[in-house]
């Protein structure tokens, strides 16, 4: 009983903190429109600055965590003014490119990063002297959490701010002519975006005490993207169901007799096969609002 | 000194042939296709497991099972075209939707083929001979590095006399400039672009078994091939051949001499840093006259 319990918090956790990745890249890909192939490599960029500010700085996690995404927002920012320049397809291959970039500084900047050897012991949150270092507690964290970013991207996408980004997904040029200054728009957005994926990087550095570059790959983007594409693009419930579909179904293939390794082939085989078919017969997902 | 610059130079050489023969392809596939195909990475995989396959599973002399394999690729990647793609350019999807759908071809073949060998890393090479190294001018090349560059050239000149000099050749190239207009005039576009689109995989594949007699295989080998391709294909103008072996070219030296200094992991960066500074300052490439 125990051990069951133990390992459905444990499902739970990851759930939360690939929602969280999900409903943060849904804002940027469903709502405008803009095919972000790298939020691996911010989610990656929260995952590392958190840990290195525990481990080598000795910073308290919620000091570390907000940290880090100013750092992600600084750096967004930055790559966000370049991409900006592009659209469609391009954007979505310019992207990538960033995305491989930040993977490279990852694997490649051993002074810091220590490579492939990632970094361990990192340490759970402590808040005024309690130790989030059970799992249920640390739960109730990500939940409150992923909840928070929620109701936030709730408010950004029924604002006026959403209404606009929605618009420039539609026609870019029609808002442009009303006025708005679209570039702003989509910079903001896009560093929303980068924010809350550092927010879910600090939770997995936190809860699994070690980081590699290879949770931030290329291919992870491209996870992230069809868990968004299948739960529903433009839709914040799509995005929870998507990242609770991933982790089941990883699970489930698991659980008939699958090795992890094996698995995780399924799973990736299947995905390809449901993104397929996903923009032959439902190029909006389960339960989007928005066709590509 | 001098020697160094000079294997430097080799390397550039061999590695942007390697590029060459895969960027040929996927601009091809995107001039008649008018969208990214990504799935073309995976092909390589496809083409160096065939091999694989073939030679230590069933024991075919390697020659023989170089050309199925090149034949069972192409075919793939008209599989692809004739029931994922070509029905959605006929529903008018967008090209994003084209995209996102090609990446799922590249995740799911990409899973098949780690389901059906495991993601171990494979040689195709037999035992463990060691390769025949040739030196020239100071630096070294390998045979199978020389093959390489041949076989560049070799599909260079051979999609060049087909476009040019041949009735398919014609109708690729008006299919290129305007399908609609090419199906008034009675070109069977569809057929066009599916043949298109197995010569564009069939050379993936072949790049592939290139790359798998030079160093190894796995399965996740399509990503970096692929994204050495768009590059290449971009920064030398999509949609012309010419352009791709340049931009494979110009590719090859920026990578290899960019690490002149530096450890060999930033390669992918830097490529990826000169195709980010070419669609800031020249986004139709080196060679595109559209604009």
């Amino acid at each position: 009983m125990q051990e069951l319990i133990y390992y459905f918090t444990h499902l739970a956790i990851i759930i939360g903190i690939y929602a969280i990745l999900a409903l943060g890249l849904n804002l940027v890909v469903g709502y405008t429109g803009l095919l972000s192939v790298m939020h691996a490599a911010f989610y990656g960029v929260g995952a590392y600055a958190t840990a290195l500010l525990m481990t080598q700085l000795g910073f308290n996690f919620f000091i570390a965590t907000g940290l880090s995404v100013v750092i992600a927002i600084v750096l967004s920012f930055a790559i966000g003014l370049v991409l900006s320049r592009f659209d469609g397809d391009y954007y979505a291959l310019g992207s990538l490119g960033f995305g491989v970039i930040l993977y490279s500084v990852f694997l490649s900047w051993r002074g810091v990063t220590r490579g492939a050897l990632g970094i361990p012991q990192i340490p759970k949150p402590e808040l005024f002297g309690f130790e989030f270092s059970q799992i249920t507690v640390f739960l109730l964290l990500v939940v409150v959490l992923a909840a928070g970013v929620y109701l936030c991207s709730r408010f950004v996408t029924r604002s006026s701010f959403g209404r606009v980004l929605m618009a420039i997904r539609e026609d870019e040029r029609a808002i442009q002519v009303f006025g708005y200054n679209t570039l702003y728009f989509k910079l903001t957005v896009f560093v929303i975006g980068a924010g809350i994926a550092a927010i879910a990087g600090a939770l997995f550095a936190s809860y699994i005490t070690y980081i590699n570059p290879s949770s931030f790959t290329a291919m992870e983007s491209i996870y992230l993207l069809s868990i968004i594409i299948l739960g529903g693009l433009a839709s914040l419930r799509g995005s929870v169901l998507g990242a609770v579909f991933l982790v089941v179904l990883f699970e489930g293939l698991r659980h008939i007799g699958l090795s992890s390794d094996m698995a995780a082939h399924m799973r990736e085989a299947l995905y390809g096969v449901i993104l397929v078919a996903l923009m032959l017969y439902r190029p909006q997902g389960l339960v989007g609002k928005y066709k590509l | 000194m001098s020697d160094v610059v000079m294997q430097l130079v080799v390397n550039s050489i061999t590695a942007g042939a390697l590029y060459a023969i895969i960027a040929i392809g996927f601009t091809l596939s995107y001039g008649v296709g008018k969208f990214f195909n990504l799935a073309h990475g995976v092909m390589t995989a496809i083409g160096a497991y065939a091999v694989f396959y073939l030679t230590k599973g069933l024991q075919i002399e390697a020659w023989l099972a170089v050309f199925i394999a090149i034949i069972f690729t192409g075919a793939v990647g008209w599989l692809l075209e004739r029931y994922i793609y070509a029905p959605l350019r006929a529903r008018k999807a967008s090209t994003m939707v084209l995209l996102v759908a090609s990446l799922g071809a590249f995740t799911a073949l990409q899973g098949v083929l780690s389901i059906l060998f495991s993601s171990q890393v494979q040689t195709l090479t037999q035992g463990s001979a060691v390769q025949q190294v040739v030196a020239f001018a100071g630096a070294t090349i390998t045979e199978i590095q020389i093959i390489t560059i041949i076989t560049a050239i070799a599909t260079l000149l051979g999609f060049v006399v087909l476009l040019r000099y041949t009735l398919f050749g014609k109708s690729v190239r008006a299919v290129s400039d305007d399908e609609e207009v090419s199906k008034i005039v009675g070109i069977n576009t569809t057929r066009v672009i599916g043949v298109v689109f197995f010569l564009a995989a069939a050379t993936a594949g072949l790049a592939g078994i290139l790359v798998g007699f030079d160093t190894a295989i796995e399965p996740t080998m399509g990503m970096a091939l692929l994204l050495k391709g768009v590059i290449a294909a971009i920064v030398g103008g999509i949609g012309n051949i010419y352009g791709a072996v340049l931009g494979a070219l110009l590719l090859g030296f920026v990578e290899n001499f960019g690490i002149w200094k530096i450890a060999g992991e930033w390669k992918d960066a830097i490529a990826f840093a000169l195709l980010i500074a070419f669609l800031l300052f020249r986004p139709h490439g080196i060679l595109n006259k559209k604009s």
